[in-house]
């Protein structure tokens, strides 16, 4: 069931001209203004009811990332659909297997580390966009399954312990984490992952102290709380990014076909473009 | 608005409602009194200094006088009649456009024959109401006409402000997608966390969906951004503009996938449904191994082998 796809040697994007250091659109706010967000050096948590729209925002920015010059995704999807679509587009596609997300995670940590070494030779602090390496997003859609129910206790806790280090080091290396999941209480995601989310999202929850563990405690009461956002909206949410206030938006919706029709796209860019002599494989080169 | 016109005597007889309005109305005269002094004693002394320097002092201070209390009492004048002023202020849009439109039909009906007056009057009301984007835009601004007096009786009825009751200054307003927004700079005895406790109110004066406040200024706490929220656009369907990047004649590229075949329960063997939730297998329900429609389950060699071993 598991479904990998090793990680294309060939994997440089030159024909598409976006690039992560643009914002991305992720939608509208409530005054009919087109929403950006900069991932890049953001961490994101996206939550939200089932059925929320979480998905949609999640595919955005995938949709964004695959489109973009020198970037590379890393996904975790134990459902396998929502991100299935960029399986090949993927560095490294993780299904329902935690091991090979634990292993996934162990590059990712060295390759950050590896860039801080190369930052700090380089007397610098922060990666910058004509540093010439690549962006690796890393989005994980239902974070609670690698968390809570795949594997054993301590393969959790371990997913969860390197996480928490990729989350906390990738920020100034170009290395953003995506996370979505359902309810990001304690008993889930620890606090102290979840707290190092700058970003948040909350798609339609059921009670105030839902709004309130995704947004931050305090907000609900101020009349911020995704839970008066309606069943039927799908793709509403609250959106606490820059400003320093949530604010309400309408996540832009990918239909199945756009969503095919962008990886094939994308892929049919990637792909047939030549490696570039020297380049062996894509994790060492960037690292 | 009828907050400004001075009522003493209802105030002094009535109860609690009124009482503010005695004290602004109480606080105009002191005011105007003030000023009258202030004023009088002010010019008139810069006055007898200077005429000091061409005449003798007395002559000096007696043309002071003659100048100073006239002062004065143009600046008593002033305060007295401010309530009028304020509320001309208020409404001058309003009295701009009537003397205008006044004027321009007066004008066309004098110097034009009754069919001429009347197309163009045609045309004039007639081209607006036809054209939807200018129909939208012409109700659009009577609208932020309109709020920003509303948002002036939310101030005045039910926002007690201060002592003197001055009220915010109701500055720009323009429409916005789904409403208007109005720029306003608060008077002292008021902050945003005040209005905030009170926004629903402020929608229902304003005949709105709801009210939104924000800081217009990162350095000025008094000035904020008042959303008026008439429609709601956050019920759209909002597209991607990465549809308009990409060719959707690209050929279809897909890894080939092993497609599972053992799509129903019967189909997977008990054993192998083994989510183990916090680490413990979780199989608690020992299928049968006939299910209910006769059918044996088939051992399935598609289920991921790799999985179950780590799941246990």
């Amino acid at each position: 069931m598991s479904t990998t796809v090793p990680a294309p040697v060939a994997g440089v994007p030159v024909g598409p001209g976006l690039s992560m250091f643009d914002p991305i659109f992720i939608g509208i706010d409530e005054f009919g203004q087109p929403v950006y967000l900069d991932v890049i050096y953001r961490n994101i948590l996206i939550a939200g009811e089932p059925g929320g729209g979480k998905s949609g925002l999640v595919n955005n920015i995938c949709g964004h990332g695959v489109l973009c010059d020198n970037t590379r995704l890393v996904l975790f999807d134990a459902k396998l659909v929502e991100l299935g679509p960029w399986r090949d587009l993927a560095d490294a596609f993780i299904g329902p297997d935690i091991d090979q997300g634990i292993d996934v995670l162990r590059r990712l940590l060295v390759v950050a580390t590896n860039r801080y070494t190369w930052l700090l030779a380089n007397r610098r602090r922060k990666l910058a966009p004509g540093d010439g390496m690549s962006v690796i997003v890393t989005i994980i859609d239902e974070l609670a399954m690698y968390s809570t129910v795949l594997g054993t206790k301590p393969q959790q806790e371990e997913f969860s312990a390197l996480l928490r280090g990729l989350v906390s080091l990738g920020r100034a290396c170009g290395m953003p984490v995506v996370a979505a999941t359902q309810r990001p209480s304690w008993d889930i995601i620890p606090a102290s992952l979840r707290d190092l989310f700058g970003y948040r999202a909350a798609f339609r929850c059921t009670s105030l102290n839902s709004s309130n563990i995704i947004l931050g405690q305090g907000w609900a009461e101020q009349g911020y709380t995704a839970s008066d956002i309606s069943p039927t909206n799908q793709g509403a949410a609250y959106l606490l990014a820059e400003g320093g206030v949530p604010r309400r938006i309408k996540a832009a919706y990918l239909s199945d076909t756009d969503i095919y029709n962008i990886a094939d796209y994308a892929a049919w860019t990637r792909r047939p473009t030549s490696t570039p002599a020297g380049d062996t494989t894509g994790w060492e080169m960037a690292a | 608005m009828s907050k400004s016109s001075p009522r003493r005597f209802a105030g002094k007889s009535t109860g609690t409602v009124t009482v503010i309005e005695a004290r602004v109305h109480r606080s105009s005269a002191r005011n105007a009194r003030v000023a009258f002094i202030l004023t009088a004693v002010v010019v008139g002394v810069l006055a007898a200094v200077v005429a000091a320097s061409y005449w003798h002092p007395i002559v000096a201070l007696i043309v002071g006088a003659l100048v100073g209390v006239p002062c004065g009492a143009a600046a008593w004048l002033l305060v007295r009649i401010w309530p009028v002023l304020r509320l001309l202020w208020w409404w001058i849009t309003e009295v701009l456009l009537a003397v205008l439109l006044l004027t321009g039909w007066v004008q066309l009906a004098g110097h034009t024959p009754m069919v001429v007056t009347l197309l163009v009057v045609a045309l004039v009301v007639g081209v607006p109401a036809a054209v939807p984007v200018i129909r939208r835009q012409v109700i659009a601004w009577a609208w932020c006409l309109v709020v920003r007096h509303r948002l002036r009786v939310c101030f005045a009825q039910f926002i007690i402000a201060n002592q003197s009751g001055s009220l915010p200054l109701i500055l720009w307003a323009r429409p916005t997608p789904v409403g208007e927004r109005v720029w306003v700079y608060l008077r002292p005895g008021l902050s945003a966390k005040d209005l905030e406790g009170r926004l629903d109110k402020i929608a229902v004066t304003c005949h709105a969906s709801t009210v939104l406040i924000e800081r217009a200024a990162e350095n000025n706490a008094a000035y904020l951004r008042f959303d008026i929220k008439r429609r709601e656009v956050l019920t759209a369907h909002v597209g991607s503009p990465l549809v308009d990047q990409i060719d959707p004649t690209a050929p279809v590229s897909a890894s080939p996938l092993t497609v599972p075949t053992a799509l129903d329960l019967p189909d997977v063997d008990a054993p192998t449904i083994t989510l183990p939730a916090q680490g413990k297998p979780a199989g608690k329900k020992p299928a049968p191994t006939t299910s209910a429609n006769g059918s044996k389950p088939a051992a399935s060699s598609s289920a991921p082998e790799d999985d179950v071993s780590d799941w246990i």
